[in-house]
């Protein structure tokens, strides 16, 4: 004979795969229009341009496919792209260090014994805010031969600087002082709130024990902050392959090609040579570049990130 | 139920957005509901001023065409190319498109070919426009579109430096040796005689003036490396890196060096188009400016005439509307409006003497003058299919040849092996 609970039973089991089915009936129903704009706004796009990438394709006019032709003659015979790549490798290498550093410098001496430094986060976030086209500007005026940094060196030392933006090097350097000026107040946020997070246990464990100072900051401070440097490197690295605003607006690639990243070579081909194909092929490199630095990044995470406190 | 509606209302919105997503401007020129067409007019226009006086010429058209809904689109000068290259590639270009002429090689198969019986369509008639400005928007002996203004490059100078300096002021008619000694008599330590040029005809001119050659030749190929143009073009980066009458641009970004320069009244000259006139007349920095036309080389005084346009959309869907439209843009009211605001030298020939007539008593027969004489012996403009992309390529590299740092020789060289075969 069978229990009540029994009884009961099977019918219940009826209405939960009855809810199920209708909370899945719901739950795409509130997806759907997430899922349409991925797919029209992303998957579609990233189908395309593999397409585009495989096609002789320009702006306008006839199409045809091309095989590996764009990929073939971006290494083989286009004068621009090694340049590129090598100028997006440099820029990475010398901005991304530089960035971390500066960053988290500024977050530990932002200690909460600064009075106000809440103003001067504030104060260090305030270039990742301002439009970039404002930044690049001033900091034409400052660095022209015209410029107030001339100015100055000429009439208080009489020496005269290099032009910087004209010239191959400097222009790279002053490319990359701009982005860290510009990018630093980022990470120092990111780097202030984990400093903050800090287990205060272990901290005054430490201190018990006699360290200070930069055995502090090394031994515990830094280990303990590492998932943050992780995260802020990993994606450091991928905005500074992307970098573009910068360069175009700052020496618009120049002189020559000396300081033009692949992201403006990207444009360049695109919309200035109206050769879309390979600018996606381009397109597809620097993905492909990205991925893989990330894969690196994450292979090598488990050697130095420390997640349990 | 209350499951279905959820699902229901989820569908319909996330259908509302695709919907909103997919919808087109109409820029193309469909007919609307109400029966009356629709034409885009799209310009370029960079201040509040451009995008006024554009607005005021769509108050003509309009009431010139009152069953044709005509709608003004805009975009800065350097976004509008790369804007039209997107709009193209997307298939959604507005039915009247206003054409550089000569950018009009690179985008010539975007635009309808215009024939005898489009032009009378239009109200129009070859004979409207002076000699040779139909060639500004003909490429490979088709015309693709009519042509607004006409322009040509000129010095310009600063006569307060040249009256400080006690140099004579550029003459009509002077020769190259005239142009070095005034560049040299009137470059101080606080500031050069002569801007030096980054953008296409700003720099390319007075090589082309001094060498009598073309960097396109005859047969349409591109000849930048001409030995001819090449030692002309050597002797203008000299003048930055070796007469040091000229400052070499900051960066490769300043791509209206020279001419921003002169303005700024920081230089004593600088070759800018006609187009320019009436801005450095009416300078904001407050001297007092001179125009001549450019110096004269070996070969005589070689000038090329340059000019702008409208044309045609090769897919609008309603090519006669765009023709009236077309006809009324470049009729007598709009382009006597141009030729008395002083925006531009018209390419109409009844409406020209209005630009003149608009300028100040004192300075009116000296740019009459100039214009004239500037105009005189113009030869048209040649150019390939890759021009634009030609003079994209050659900007960031001008900087490197003014700082000394590659010789004008060798960057010429370089381009004409990317684009010359």
């Amino acid at each position: 004979m069978p229990t009540p609970a029994m009884l009961t039973a099977r019918p219940r089991r009826r209405r939960v795969s009855g809810l199920k089915k209708a909370e899945t009936r719901q739950a795409l129903g509130f997806i759907s229009p997430a899922l349409a704009g991925l797919a029209l706004f992303t998957v579609i796009p990233v189908v395309v341009s593999i397409v585009m990438s495989l096609h002789n394709w320009p702006a306008f006019g006839e199409r045809s496919f091309a095989g590996f032709d764009n990929y073939r003659n971006l290494f083989t015979q286009h004068p621009d792209f090694w340049p590129a790549l090598r100028n997006s490798a440099v820029f990475t290498l010398l901005y991304v260090p530089i960035n971390l550093v500066v960053a988290l410098a500024l977050a530990l001496s932002l200690s909460p014994r600064i009075r106000g430094r809440g103003a001067f986060r504030v104060l260090f976030f305030i270039p990742v805010v301002t439009p970039i086209v404002a930044n690049a500007l001033v900091w034409k005026m400052l660095l022209q031969p015209q410029g107030l940094f001339n100015g100055v060196s000429v009439s208080l030392f009489d020496i005269q600087l290099p032009n910087f933006l004209a010239h191959p090097q400097w222009a790279m350097i002053m490319v990359v002082v701009m982005s860290v000026w510009q990018g630093m107040g980022y990470n120092m946020l990111i780097f202030s709130a984990a400093l903050e997070q800090l287990p205060t246990s272990v901290v005054e464990a430490a201190r018990i024990d006699g360290a200070r100072g930069w055995r502090m900051i090394r031994s515990v401070v830094l280990p303990m902050l590492s998932p943050a440097i992780f995260f802020a490197t990993v994606m450091t690295i991928i905005t500074s392959l992307q970098v573009f605003a910068q360069p175009q607006l700052l020496t618009g690639g120049g002189p020559g090609n000396a300081t033009m990243p692949l992201v403006q070579f990207i444009y360049n081909q695109g919309f200035k040579f109206q050769d879309l194909g390979l600018a996606a092929s381009a397109a597809w490199v620097l993905f492909v570049l990205i991925i893989m630095v990330t894969a690196v990044q994450f292979k090598a995470q488990k050697r130095w990130v420390h997640y349990e406190h | 139920m209350r499951i279905t509606t959820t699902t229901a209302t989820a569908t319909a919105l996330a259908a509302v957005m695709l919907a909103a997503c997919g919808s087109d401007d109409g820029d193309g020129g469909d007919d609307s509901s109400s029966g009356t067409s629709s034409i885009v007019w799209d310009m370029w226009a960079g201040s509040e001023e451009d995008t006024a006086f554009l607005n005021d010429t769509l108050e003509i058209v309009r009431a010139e065409n009152p069953d044709i809904d005509v709608q003004l689109q805009t975009a800065p000068w350097n976004d509008y190319f790369t804007k039209l290259t997107t709009n193209l590639s997307a298939g959604n270009v507005a039915c009247v498109t206003s054409m550089n002429g000569q950018r009009l090689s690179s985008y010539a198969e975007a635009f309808m070919p215009l024939t005898p019986e489009d032009l009378e369509t239009a109200g129009l008639s070859e004979d409207d426009f002076v000699d040779g400005a139909l060639d500004i928007m003909t490429h490979d002996g088709q015309l693709y579109g009519l042509p607004f203004d006409v322009a040509t490059m000129l010095v310009y100078y600063n006569k307060d430096m040249f009256a400080d300096s006690g140099a004579p002021e550029p003459q009509i008619g002077w020769s190259f040796e005239d142009f070095e000694s005034a560049a040299q008599s009137v470059s101080t330590d606080d500031h050069k005689g002569f801007g030096i040029g980054m953008a296409e005809f700003q720099w390319m001119s007075l090589p082309i003036a001094m060498s009598g050659k073309q960097p396109v030749d005859e047969e349409g190929n591109l000849a930048l490396t001409d030995p001819d143009f090449v030692d002309a073009a050597t002797w203008y980066a000299g003048l930055v890196t070796e007469q040091e009458v000229a400052a070499p641009p900051p960066s490769a970004s300043e791509t209206g060096w020279g001419e921003t320069e002169y303005a700024a009244g920081n230089v004593a000259m600088a070759v800018d188009g006609t187009w320019n006139a009436v801005t450095y007349l009416n300078n904001d920095t407050g001297f007092a400016a001179g125009m001549t036309n450019l110096p004269a080389g070996d070969a005589g005084s070689t000038a090329l005439v340059l000019g702008s346009g409208y044309g045609i959309a090769a897919d609008c869907a309603d090519k006669e509307a765009a023709l009236q439209v077309l006809g009324s843009l470049l009729g007598k009211d709009a382009q006597d409006a141009m030729a008395s605001s002083g925006r531009s030298y018209p390419a109409r020939a009844e409406s020209q003497p209005l630009y003149f007539e608009s300028l100040d008593d004192a300075v009116r027969d000296e740019v009459q003058a100039a214009f004239e004489a500037a105009f005189a012996d113009v030869e048209g403009q040649r150019s390939t299919d890759d021009w634009d992309q030609v003079n994209t390529a050659i900007q960031p590299q001008l900087v490197s040849v003014y700082t000394g740092q590659a010789g004008m020789g060798d960057m010429l060289e370089q381009v004409q092996q990317q684009f010359g075969n």
